[in-house]
């Protein structure tokens, strides 16, 4: 266990100082002496790199305090459901993921400034070493604050694109099969992440509305409660289309079957025709080191047959 | 303070709290050094946190302590940009704190006041390793009041840090200056009285920051009439003054943190490294303590050296050139911490099989890429996309794990062949069947004059070994003539006999003090020639080498630690003297007042120690539940290290 002796030392200080003066001896004690540190502390060279260093450290803590602010609001899903209070539109959103890269960019190209001109100025090497972990404690820092922001806007987009499957996939959506197939969706699967179903039940309403910003191509987006009946003819054809589309998928992977049990059966074939050869691979292995030995000996026999003669 | 005694009925609670701080002494001594490293406060893991830098400043001792616990990336992680030694040159970072970390030497304490009067850095944080005395803190107080630095200076700690840890649990004293502390400069037969004492006082003070970081107050038992008796009463007398002085101690509660030991204390037995003589000439048979016998092994660190491939150089050509290599064996290598107390050829098998795995994980990273090739077209199927890029992440998040398990596979490969080479030109297989045997007073099959005579088997070096190890164990010296008969053949075979002078005299002393350590009788029994191996056509060819299998048996100290600690008496162990810090009665007796068995125990080797005698007790304690052992030892030292202290203690 450590033991702070700081308070010690500063009792030494002390006591050293009084010994000075008792001895005369005028080395930088008393008032002159913190006169002399003040002075000598302004000229000190505080280099402009470390104030700036610890700028641009200040500006990513601000990007960061900004973005932990208003994280819950801008992943809070049900936004649109709940009171004006907790509200973020999407727009509001973009305009935090525009504002954050911009920041991002220019932190980033700060550093890099800050970068290059550290290697310029004449330093020694270590003060160079020095600098460069430093910058890249900050580069570190920018990187770790830019994850915060690309994780929630990671989990915005897989929003969007969940919404987007489940627009292609949804059937009819008027009234009556809104209700019952939110009263579906509740009772199959009642133990489901409570997200999917007000998702799913404003559905309807969202796909006019957020559909046209999105998807682009349901008409004009009307936010109404109702369907015009050539919405209603063109989910019809739609869901037509996607029926066929399942069936030939399913076809596709019936087939797929068949091929893979095949694949299978003449793989078993192989292997066992594989093992058969591993048999005689030894044999003939033996046989082969057989005739090496053979042959050795008769090259020894063949070397002494001279000598014999 | 009245000594905490255990009742007799040990509540479960103590035992878990014991258990559970277990001390691993490497996990206390890097937390420590993180909240030096963090100011002088705990550090907390922020992943949002600004970063804060500052520059390390350390002398050999503190660079010998840091670098088996904190790699040069734990160093950065910790804000660390720049790591320096104290007696280097040192140009001046404005605007930047400095943490030191040194002994408090006369030197040291100069250095440091330069660098306040050159105003090098913009604050300063000094930590000693060991604590510093008042008149030197009253040195650097003079001179930061000259160079007007006095609130630079913002805090200065005690570390109590001196002491090296290479593993969980095992520790060292000190490693630059280990002539200091050595076997030979503990023995020597001209020592003074004033140099033990200064050496004691070194060994004392390592100890007690052991003690202190550690946070417990130990039982601590010794034998009698030995250097490890010095040192036990030192120790005693130390920690004693510090517990009662109640201002300053450092064993109070608050220091000493949660679920302290304070149901059950450890127990210290401090042995001297001339009850086992034979111990550390012994060849071995064990991974770790094989690199330790047979390469550049230290502070965790093997360097090898590499001849580039192994192709035939034609005659004339250009020797082929050594790269020399050095590999960090961590804590985090899952590969050595598991086979470190292996046997040689299980090393070489488990190898193997990890090669195996690597390259079929590999091949499965392959197969995802040819798969990817031929999906992903469809865009209607969104979700067989999705399907395919969690087997994408799942692959890319594996990559790293795959890459590490690739390094480790060629990091092992490298130093188990360096080793393997060694084996077979200095047919080491031989000599470790043949020195177990002459330990455990088995039969011998060969004549140890055979083996000397012999000159494919083994260096000189080898050969003293072996027969150092015959004169000790054996019950009564050779005759004349057989002695003078293997003298010659020793000179023949080019070895030098200073370390066999020194060994003569140790026995009888030894004769004197008391009866010759046995070793147990255990036998090694050879698996056959061909092992499995070699069959399936390896790189670790170990054809002609024996796959011996090595059997428990308890060597000296673990023997001596297992009486202490279960309580057993014995002959060799009864008359050991007892210490108890925290009794108020400060002498000793040698009836010992706690009757249970102990929990934890430290043994620790006045003289040196090496890992097989680390082994050892690791493999005897892993069969016990829920107790723990710590090793330490002045020095570490290898064979061919000690039979130079041998030698040179021979020569006088």
């Amino acid at each position: 266990m450590a033991v702070d002796i700081t308070l010690l030392f500063r009792a030494s200080v002390k006591t050293v100082k009084t010994r000075n003066k008792a001895l005369g001896v005028a080395v930088g004690g008393g008032v002159e002496g913190s006169r002399d540190e003040l002075f000598r502390r302004s000229p000190r060279p505080k280099g402009d790199f470390s104030s700036r260093a610890r700028e641009v450290i200040s500006h990513i803590g601000k990007l960061r305090d900004f973005l932990l602010e208003h994280r819950k609001d801008y992943i809070n899903a049900y936004s649109h459901v709940m009171s004006e209070y907790g509200r973020m539109t999407d727009t509001e959103r973009d305009q935090i993921d525009q504002d954050a890269q911009t920041f991002m960019r220019t932190c980033s190209e700060a550093i890099q400034q800050l970068r290059t001109q550290a290697h310029k100025e004449i330093h020694s090497q270590q003060v160079k070493e020095h600098r460069s972990a430093v910058l890249d404690f900050i580069e570190d820092y920018l990187k770790r604050v830019c994850k915060l922001y690309s994780e929630q806007r990671a989990i915005r987009v897989k929003r969007v694109v969940d919404k987007k499957r489940l627009s292609k996939l949804e059937p009819e959506p008027n009234t009556k099969t809104r209700q019952s197939m939110s009263s579906e969706k509740v009772s199959q699967n009642p133990s489901k992440d409570s997200e999917e179903r007000p998702v799913t039940e404003e559905f309807p309403e969202k796909i006019p509305a957020e559909a046209q910003p999105e998807l682009g191509t349901w008409g004009d987006g009307k936010g109404e409660d109702e369907l015009s009946p050539e919405e209603i003819q063109m989910f019809e054809q739609e869901n037509q289309r996607l029926i066929g589309e399942m069936n030939s998928l399913f076809d596709e992977v019936r087939q797929i079957e068949g091929k893979v049990v095949e694949i299978s059966r003449l793989q078993e074939i192989f292997t066992e025709k594989v093992l058969q050869q591993e048999a005689e691979i030894d044999s003939i292995h033996q046989l082969v080191v057989g005739a090496t030995e053979n042959i050795k000996e008769g090259n020894e026999d063949i070397r002494e047959s001279p000598r014999l003669k | 303070m009245i000594g905490l005694r255990s009742p007799a009925g040990q509540c479960m609670v103590g035992a878990k709290m014991a258990a559970a701080a277990a001390a691993s002494i490497r996990e206390r001594q890097t937390v420590a050094l993180k909240r030096m490293l963090n100011f002088n406060v705990p550090h907390i893991k922020n992943s949002t946190g600004e970063p804060v830098w500052k520059v390390l400043i350390y002398d050999r001792f503190g660079q010998d302590i840091i670098s088996p616990l904190l790699s040069v990336k734990e160093l950065r992680d910790m804000g660390i940009t720049l790591h320096l030694l104290l007696h280097s040159d040192r140009d001046p970072i404005p605007d930047v704190p400095a943490v030191y970390f040194v002994m408090p030497t006369e030197e040291n304490i100069d250095r440091m006041c330069q660098d306040l009067r050159n105003q090098l850095y913009e604050s300063y944080y000094l930590n000693f390793i060991s604590a510093i005395s008042r008149s030197k803190l009253e040195d650097i107080a003079n001179a930061a009041l000259a160079a007007s630095a006095v609130t630079q200076v913002a805090k200065v700690f005690d570390q109590y840090l001196n002491f090296i840890t290479l593993e969980d649990d095992m520790f060292v004293l000190c490693n630059q200056n280990k002539e200091l502390v050595s076997y030979r400069a503990i023995n020597r037969p001209d020592i003074t009285d004033t140099e033990m004492e200064t050496v004691m006082d070194t060994i004392v003070d390592s100890l007690f920051c052991f003690f202190v970081t550690l946070g417990a107050v130990p039982i601590i038992r010794c034998s009698r009439g030995t250097a490890a008796e010095m040192v036990a009463v030192k120790l005693d007398k130390k920690l004693r003054e510090n517990l009662r002085d109640a201002r300053n101690s450092l064993f109070t509660g608050d220091t000493l943190g949660a679920g302290q030991f304070s149901f059950q204390r450890p127990l210290l037995v401090l042995v001297d490294r001339n009850i086992d003589l034979a111990t550390p000439l012994h060849h071995t048979w064990t991974y770790q303590a094989l690199v330790h016998d047979v390469l550049d092994f230290h502070l965790n660190r093997v360097n090898l050296e590499e001849s580039s491939g192994v192709e035939n150089s034609p005659a004339g050509a250009r020797p082929k050139r050594k790269n020399k290599k050095s590999y960090d064996l961590t804590p985090v290598d899952k590969f050595w911490q598991k086979h470190k107390g292996s046997p040689f050829p299980e090393v070489a098998e488990s190898v193997q099989q990890e090669l195996e795995s690597y390259r079929a994980q590999e091949d499965e990273v392959k197969r995802l890429k040819s798969i990817m090739g031929l999906e992903g077209e469809d865009e209607g199927a969104i979700s067989m996309l999705s399907d395919n890029t969690a087997k994408l992440t799942s692959a890319v998040s594996s990559l790293p794990e795959l890459l590490e398990k690739k390094r480790l596979i060629d990091l092992h490969t490298n130093v188990a062949t360096a080793v393997l080479e060694h084996i077979k030109a200095r047919k080491l297989d031989v000599y470790f069947e043949y020195e177990e045997k002459i330990m455990s007073k088995t039969t011998l099959d060969k004549s140890l004059l055979d083996i000397i005579s012999d000159p494919d088997a083994g260096t000189p070096e080898d050969k003293m070994r072996l027969f150092l190890i015959y004169y000790i164990s054996a019950q009564q010296a050779p005759s004349e003539a057989d002695l003078e008969q293997y003298k010659k053949a020793l000179t023949d075979a080019g070895c030098n006999l200073n370390p066999l002078q020194y060994i003569k005299q140790w026995k009888a002393f030894a004769k004197m003090a008391s009866a010759p350590t046995s070793y147990g009788n255990t036998t090694t029994k050879p698996m056959g020639l061909l092992s499995r191996v070699m069959n399936t056509g390896s790189q670790f060819v170990m054809e002609g080498v024996k796959n011996l299998v090595l059997k428990q048996q308890n060597l000296p100290v673990t023997r001596i630690l297992d009486n202490l600690m279960e309580m057993k008496s014995n002959p060799e162990t009864d008359d050991y003297r007892y210490f108890d810090p925290k009794m108020l009665r400060g002498n000793d007796s040698s009836v010992p007042r706690n009757k249970n068995p102990f929990q934890e125990a430290i043994v620790f080797v006045v003289g040196g120690g090496n890992y097989i005698e680390y082994q050892n007790l690791i493999d005897y304690i892993k069969g016990k539940q829920g107790k723990h052992i710590l090793y330490g030892c002045s020095e570490l030292f290898n064979a061919t290290q000690f039979i130079k202290q041998l030698s040179q203690l021979g020569q006088k």
